[in-house]
């Protein structure tokens, strides 16, 4: 595998709030890699987007503060960069695109308007040749009759039609890494695929590294090369997208497959994991996920896994289970 | 391109197609007629004539003051000084009042201090102290447009800095951020055009402000002494000693400080208002 472009490592996000402390992400590490797709999965609070923002400095602090870690990006860590370093970085190097397109817009402009003048800011481009540009980038990301859409504001368009102008926003200046923060989830199906199939197609096509956040496993299914599956905070499992499917090697990851409906299985009801995801307030020892675990032992609740080889041979998985080898091989 | 032109052309006639909305326009215009073309046409006030303290009359609209000047004509020279003191200090506030606001909701280090020197402002007897500023630079338009565009910025300040921090939590301001856009540039090109309507209202009220704060300095002494405002018809009035005699030199001024100010408050709030879908139809 090529070098990573992105390096987080040991990244820890604390929110400081009237009832304590939460502690949004703990020591996380993440690697993205050129050409390919990280999944960084998991439910509402686990932790997923906080750590988007991080990377893209968006975190208001207060009441965010970033604790520790490092997120090296071309030989620089961005969160200790310069303001006028990070903005350098924004957008040519690192882009994202955001869940809820609408709003991610600025209404009082054209889409045409808006990427054209991205391009005059940033690319120092010309009226004309940035608003050409803009029509050339809208038909990229293939809306019909692009010369007459980029007059378009963006509440004229569909909700797929501008996710696919936030994408074109995005990719204006030609980022190498794209960090999209639940790009589907606002979308119906159909659409869905769709707006994939888009991401998928310009990362074959300009080699960007792709970082998805979704809680939707077929999403996961279809695009991810690499998955980390986070829960509370911490990534408690990592690994190829085909083994971590097929083998689980942490509970919550076994118990988010279990938990998708399959039109092959003649279950009369929706299995769910049990429980809901602990206070971040008050973590306590021991593994986060211990009280909705139907595997836990005494030693869970003393000891926090830490993330490790679930099997002598597993290559490049990490699971932080303390059975995390007899999850992995189906006997517990 | 046509929904937004639609909309605007629909909220323009939400706003001003009521009575209300159009009379205050229409008198905002006579005024705005009146300053600029008026003094061509109605001779410059002279004294010394013979027709002194004379009420009302077909000959003289408004009645001669006791130097037996036409007090009409010297409404009408007034109307340019008035409306030019007070719209020059609300630009002046507007100016001062958008930029501290915006930096204040969108610069959370600054916003404390913005904040407090809002209050400060705000809770500062203005009158008292724009009598002894004027007085401290010698009285003249110049300085009272300075003086009222100096003190009354602070609620346009705090108008705009809690409406754009409203606008600065919107994802689009962390669109812009992840672009790679500055702050001068957010607060400039994400902030600035989503709070104009609210500009537009604060002009207006501003204006209002301005223009009694102006008849209230002249009226106390403090205008230019070589020029006609209204509050200095009000001023000479009452020290010629006619202030409860001659009824026709304090009324008609009173009455243009009266109608400028209403019709500029209404038609602020009618544009607000416009914008509110809850009061839509009021």
């Amino acid at each position: 595998m090529s070098e990573p472009i992105v390096t987080v490592r040991g990244l820890s996000v604390d929110f400081h709030t009237r009832d304590g402390v939460v502690k949004a992400v703990q020591d996380l590490d993440l690697d993205l890699h050129p050409s390919r797709t990280l999944a960084l999965l998991g439910e509402s609070g686990s932790g997923k987007s906080v750590t988007a923002q991080a990377i893209m400095g968006l975190l208001d602090s207060p009441p965010a503060r970033i604790t520790a870690g490092s997120v090296r990006f071309r030989g620089v860590d961005l969160l200790q960069a310069s303001a006028a370093e990070r903005r350098e970085a924004n957008g040519g190097g690192i882009s994202m695109v955001f869940q809820d397109s609408l709003s991610a817009l600025n209404p009082v402009y054209t889409v045409g308007g808006q990427i054209a003048e991205l391009l005059r800011v940033r690319r120092g481009m010309s009226r004309r040749a940035a608003w050409d540009r803009a029509v050339e980038l809208i038909d990229h990301v293939r809306i019909p009759a692009p010369a007459r859409r980029a007059k378009d504001y963006p509440h004229q368009f569909s909700g797929g039609m501008r996710q696919r102008i936030m994408i074109a926003l995005a990719i204006a200046l030609e980022p190498s890494v794209l960090i999209a923060d639940e790009p589907t989830t606002a979308l119906d199906v159909t659409v869905q695929a769709q707006i994939m199939e888009l991401l998928l197609d310009l990362q074959r096509e300009n080699g960007m590294g792709l970082m998805l956040i979704t809680h939707d496993l077929g999403v996961v299914a279809e695009v991810a090369d690499d998955i980390a599956v986070m829960y509370a905070g911490r990534v408690v499992e990592k690994g190829g997208v085909h083994e971590l499917f097929a083998d689980p090697a942490h509970p919550y990851t076994r118990g988010l497959l279990r938990s998708v409906p399959r039109v092959d299985r003649a279950d009369s009801t929706l299995w769910a994991i049990p429980g809901s995801p602990p206070n971040l307030l008050d973590l306590g020892e021991g593994c986060a996920f211990r009280e909705r675990c139907d595997t836990a032992v005494g030693v869970c609740a003393v000891e926090r896994p830490a993330l490790a080889r679930p099997v002598a041979d597993a290559g490049s998985r990490l699971a932080a289970c303390h059975r995390s080898e007899e999850v992995v091989h189906g006997r517990a | 391109m046509t929904a937004p032109l639609v909309v605007t052309r629909a909220r323009r006639r939400r706003a001003f197609g009521s009575p209300s909305g159009y009379l205050s326009v229409a008198l905002l215009l006579l005024f705005a007629l009146t300053a600029v073309f008026g003094p061509m046409l109605v001779d410059k006030p002279r004294g010394l004539g013979a027709d002194i303290l004379q009420s009302p009359s077909a000959q003289h609209w408004f009645g001669t003051d006791d130097l037996g000047q036409d007090v009409f004509a010297q409404v009408i020279w007034g109307t340019r000084i008035s409306m030019a003191v007070g719209v020059a200090a609300s630009l002046i506030a507007i100016v001062i009042g958008t930029a501290l606001g915006l930096l204040g909701a969108y610069v959370k280090r600054l916003d404390p201090f913005i904040s407090t020197l809002v209050d400060v402002m705000l809770s500062l007897p203005l009158l008292p102290l724009m009598i002894l500023v004027t007085a401290l630079v010698g009285a003249s338009a110049t300085s009272l447009i300075v003086v009222i565009g100096l003190l009354s910025w602070a609620e346009v300040a705090r108008l705009i800095r809690s409406n754009g921090m409203v606008v600065a939590s919107m994802p689009y301001i962390d669109g812009a951020k992840v672009l790679g856009a500055g702050p001068l540039r957010i607060i400039g090109t994400e902030l600035l055009p989503a709070v104009s309507p609210l500009i537009v209202v604060s002009v207006l009220l501003t204006a209002a402000r301005a223009v009694i704060s102006e008849a209230g300095l002249s009226f106390l002494g403090m205008g230019d002494p070589s020029s006609w405002s209204w509050g200095r018809i009000l001023l000479n009035a009452q020290r010629s000693g006619v202030i409860a005699t001659a009824w026709w030199q304090t009324l008609f001024p009173s009455l243009a400080i009266l109608l400028l100010v209403l019709s500029a408050t209404i038609a602020g709030i009618r544009y607000n208002d416009s914008r509110d879908p809850r009061t839509r139809g009021v």
